[in-house]
């Protein structure tokens, strides 16, 4: 039997709003779909890419020496770093000893995840915490995802999967055994709006949660709050509705947009198309939190 | 009137007091790099020492006993009529001393390894273990004295008469500045028109009145006589241990409740009045023996008037298997409410059974409780020099990098951590002997007058405490800058051994410019981004627990039972990462000539991109000295977990890193923009509280660079 590996983009530690407890949530890269507002664009990609940490760099000028693409250039004594014209080879990353030149996506194997997270598991078993799979989507990668909970589950871990169900029921109903907790994105009701805001369809995800919710799993419903894409009477009360009419799900909650994803698009050297757009305040959030309690 | 109302008004008057007083501090005596200790300016013109040497200090039993004596004699009064107590420390005694030690005694023998290694060789220095004010409860002034007559009865000589002779003086003049403050009282009482504060006025008579020669029968008098001892002790040399407070109390606070002398409401006054009084180390709770706690309701009054004081304070609460949980979740919800860095925790775990391991009973380790800044004591039993004995272990890593590169062969780090190792032996065998001198002649220097008082052994013995008085003598060497060392040898190893990406040379080179060379900078980032210690399993990590281990051993290696002499290891820094820091050039784990030392047994700051309070907690956990005394966690945790939605999550925290292993958390929760503000304008934050190490100071009390010091550790975590 071939092992499995997978592309991780981050391990996060002492993660609290993820699931239950003290948990690391495992960044899985590569995603299905380009949510507007995605905060994690690192892991869009499947394959590993460089970023550049403007902050970090003290402008050696050791990356533009053995850059073969001239995606790296001298100017004024700084480091200009063009990513169209970037190879991601990774060679500058190897001669970036500040790091801020920075390979993202690594490979692991389930043994090696498990012993990256193994040194928090006093944490975990005091708080009833454990470990979150998030992404990107992780279920793109459900070969090394399913080898990995089943690895973790006959380790005790408490396992949860972040998903956005954008995937055949085929694939979500093989997990089912192995998860304790599902933390699934319900982003618009509106088929248009969906595919505007993220680019792909919605008929599945809904499908799929429906299919979940028969299947009396422990799940719970989460829906970013992004202003003015969703943030819209109709659609949160459609929203609202869909989840009324589910039999077992365990909680639902709005999430509040933010914009500290976008650092990452500039090091990423990637547009954020909502840098345009504020963050709510706390009492605009409330109000859209007690109109889907109603 | 609403009592609890009147009651609520006279803390907050006590609470802008004390504010106006910590600025009248600053404007006359300057910025200060330690805790407030509540003490206030010392009036123009006020007393001067005696002294009683060429070198103009003063020295030996009689020296002391005269100058605390005359300052007793001459001592301000303090009455507030808004507090239930009198009394304030004004005089740091032992402070206004040119020289702190009697040239007679020199310990030139050991000043060259001393300045080799860097070491803070406490000799000379005071205090620093904890007295039992349950002895002083119970025999009052008049009871001490009679122990004094009948202890001098059986034990007659001439040092010995000179000895009791002191002692007695000591009380003598400590009684009379009591009675100064009653016959203060007389006249205000005359003059106050308000009904409430002249009743108020009267039972401080009355209290006072009842303890000036008897032991203490209610709550409101026991902690006047608490209060009169260690303002006395912080007078005479700055002593601040405290002791298990709510067992302490309770008898007379249970006994006042039942008799019906006072409501809960009046006793929350006089707690908070209590602690106002001086930031004094109190324990909260602990294991009883029999499966059990033994906190009471009085426990939570504390917490209660600590709640309503909120200012620099430190209580530490007790954790252990059968704690009381929901004392502990009412301390938690102070600390998250207050941000002000208080309480503290004390894991009981580690530090009993690392006690124990020194040969001591479970009985004995469960009474050895938190008194002190980083620091443990048995109360009345044992002399200790806590928390006044560093190692610079990162100067002494860098006298055997140096003699690597001059003189090794091959270059190694088997070569170096056989230099290193040796070195350290050195290093530690000079502190021990450092300890023994002090031992040796502290008698002759500065005897320890106030405290031999509260110690079970001195008067009985006619000995002073330091001077074989004592029934144990637990002697503390920390070991300071673990991080710099174990990230320089992962350094090394990683980048040079392993990766080849420089040479041994190549490294000294950089060191020897302090970075500021060609490529300086550069290499400097990547011996920075090694395998830190506090990542978990990385180099640095490995690193720390052999040199933990090691120094460990080398510190417990110098005791001798023979002469009642246990050594026990800590890893602490105490304030002094800035000045230990300053005598060591640039390190290989990029850090720069000058820079400060590791805080206590932390990593050194960044060291974990996220997650840093679970790193921090596993971390310190492992490199515990295991021998009942600390490697604290000073735990700067973000506000953003800080809020009471996470205490459960908070609590957790705590009680793994004790069940680790861990033994002492101090925790500071400080909102960035906050403290950068305060920094750059110091005024503007008079109440803000930060825990620097084991001890809480305002930080408008601190120098620019303490401050600065902070602000680094703050934004670093």
């Amino acid at each position: 039997m071939v092992l499995e590996k997978g592309m991780i983009t981050n391990l996060q530690r002492l993660s609290l709003h993820d699931g239950h407890g003290i948990r690391t949530v495992i960044f899985l890269k590569g995603c299905n779909m380009r949510c507007l507002w995605c905060h994690n664009p690192e892991t869009f990609s499947q394959k590993a890419q460089i970023e550049r940490i403007e902050q970090k760099c003290i402008s050696c000028g050791a990356c533009v020496e053995v850059c073969g693409s001239e995606a790296l250039s001298m100017h004024n004594g700084k480091v200009h770093y063009n990513v169209n014209l970037c190879k991601h080879n990774g060679d500058c990353t190897k001669v970036c000893y500040s790091g801020a030149m920075h390979q993202v996506g690594e490979i692991y194997s389930s043994e090696a995840l498990y012993k990256a997270i193994e040194k928090d598991i006093p944490f975990f078993n005091s708080t009833g915490g454990g470990v979150t799979f998030s992404g990107g989507e992780p279920l793109l990668q459900h070969q090394f995802l399913l080898e990995t909970i089943q690895y973790f589950k006959s380790k005790d871990l408490n396992v949860v999967v972040e998903s956005n169900f954008n995937v055949s029921w085929n694939i979500i109903s093989k997990f089912l055994p192995y998860v304790d907790h599902w933390l699934v994105d319900l982003k618009f009701i509106n088929a248009e709006k969906h595919k505007k805001w993220t680019f792909t369809d919605n008929q599945k995800v809904l499908s799929n949660i429906k299919q979940l919710d028969n299947e009396k799993v422990s799940y719970e419903l989460r829906t970013p709050l992004i202003p003015t894409a969703n943030n819209i009477k109709e659609e949160l009360l459609a929203i609202n509705d869909f989840v009324h009419q589910l039999s077992n799900c365990k909680q639902f909650k709005l999430n509040p947009y933010h914009k500290l994803g976008e650092q990452k698009y500039k090091n990423l050297g990637l547009e954020y198309n909502l840098a345009h757009i504020n963050e709510m305040s706390h009492s605009e959030f409330q109000y859209w939190s007690n109109l889907i309690k109603k | 009137m609403d009592m609890k109302e009147y009651y609520l008004q006279k803390i907050e008057n006590l609470k802008r007091a004390k504010a106006f007083q910590t600025k009248e501090k600053i404007r006359k005596e300057g910025l200060l790099d330690e805790d407030d200790y509540g003490r206030i300016a010392v009036p123009d013109e006020g007393w001067e020492i005696i002294p009683n040497h060429e070198d103009g200090s003063f020295y030996g039993i009689k020296g002391w006993t005269d100058n605390f004596c005359d300052l007793m004699d001459n001592h301000p009064t303090y009455i507030d009529e808004n507090d239930a107590f009198a009394g304030r420390w004004i005089y740091f005694m032992s402070k206004m001393r040119p020289n702190k030690w009697n040239p007679s005694y020199p310990f030139t023998h050991l000043i060259a390894n001393q300045e080799k290694y860097d070491i803070i060789h406490g000799i000379g220095d005071d205090a620093h273990f904890a007295p039992d004010f349950e002895l002083g409860l119970q025999l009052g002034w008049g009871g001490l004295l009679k122990k004094i007559e009948t202890s001098a009865a059986i034990n007659q000589g001439e040092e010995q008469e000179v000895f009791y002779q002191a002692h007695k003086r000591a009380i003598v003049s400590i009684q009379g500045w009591i009675k100064r403050h009653i016959d203060e009282l007389a006249l205000m009482i005359q003059k106050v028109e308000d009904p409430l504060s002249r009743e108020n006025l009267l039972k401080m008579r009355e209290t006072n009145r009842a303890i000036l020669h008897h032991p203490p029968k209610t709550l409101r008098q026991a902690c006047q006589w608490i209060i009169w001892f260690h303002l006395a002790s912080r007078t005479y040399n700055r002593d601040g241990a405290g002791g298990q407070i709510d067992t302490l109390l309770q008898p007379y606070f249970e006994n006042d409740i039942k008799n019906g002398i006072i409501d809960k409401e009046e006793a929350i006054y006089y707690l908070s009045c209590f602690l106002i009084n001086d930031p004094i180390y109190w324990q909260l709770g602990g294991p009883d023996g029999n499966g059990g706690d033994v906190s009471s309701e009085i426990s939570f009054l504390i917490l209660e008037a600590a709640d309503k004081i909120n200012t620099s304070l430190n209580i530490t609460v007790r954790v252990h298997d059968h704690m009381n949980q929901e004392l502990f979740d009412r301390s938690l919800e102070y600390l998250i409410k207050h941000k002000n860095a208080w309480p503290r925790f004390s894991g009981d775990k580690g530090l009993i059974s690392g006690f124990m391991k020194n040969g001591y009973s479970e009985e004995l380790a469960r009474k050895r409780i938190a008194v002190g800044c980083n620091w443990m004591s048995l109360p009345g039993l044992e002399y200790t020099m806590n928390d006044l004995v560093k190692v610079n272990m990162a100067k002494v890593f860098e006298v055997a990098f140096e003699e690597v590169m001059t003189s090794s062969e091959i270059k190694s780090t088997a070569e170096l951590w056989g230099k290193f190792t040796a070195h350290l032996a050195k290093a530690v065998t000079t502190a021990a002997d450092g300890i023994k001198h002090h031992l040796k002649y502290q008698k002759y220097n500065e005897p320890e007058l106030i405290l031999n008082l509260l110690s079970y052994g001195p008067l009985e013995k006619g000995r002073d405490v330091s001077d074989g008085g004592a029934m144990y003598y637990n002697l503390s060497i920390d070991g300071a800058g673990i991080a710099i060392v174990a990230d320089s040898f992962a350094a090394i190893e990683q980048r040079i051994e392993e990766e080849k990406r420089l040479s041994w040379e190549d490294l000294q080179s950089h060191l020897n410019s302090n970075f500021e060379d060609e490529n300086g900078e550069r290499i400097r980032t990547l011996l920075q981004n090694s395998e830190r210690y506090g990542q978990g399993d990385a180099k640095g990590d490995k690193w720390a627990s052999l040199i933990a281990e090691h120094f460990s051993a080398l510190v417990k290696n110098e005791s001798d039972a023979e002469q009642n002499q246990c050594f026990i290891p800590g890893l602490f820094s105490w304030a002094n990462t800035v000045g230990l820091g300053k005598k060591v050039k640039a390190t290989p784990n990029g850090r720069k000539g000058g820079e400060p030392i590791n805080h206590g047994a932390n990593p050194t700051p960044g060291f974990v991109v996220d997650g840093g309070s679970l790193a921090l907690a596993s971390a310190i956990a492992k490199v515990q000295p295991g021998y009942g005394n600390t490697a604290p966690m000073q735990w700067e945790l973000d506000p953003s977990l800080a809020k009471q939605e996470h205490a459960e999550i908070i609590g957790a925290i705590i009680k793994t890193h004790f069940e680790l292993g861990g033994t002492l958390i101090n925790v500071n929760i400080m909102d960035k923009e906050q403290v950068l503000t305060a920094h750059e304008n110091p005024d503007l934050y008079p109440d803000l509280v930060v825990r620097i190490t084991g001890f809480t100071a305002y930080f408008a009390m601190l120098s620019k660079e303490f401050r600065q010091l902070v602000v680094d550790r703050i934004l670093e975590n």
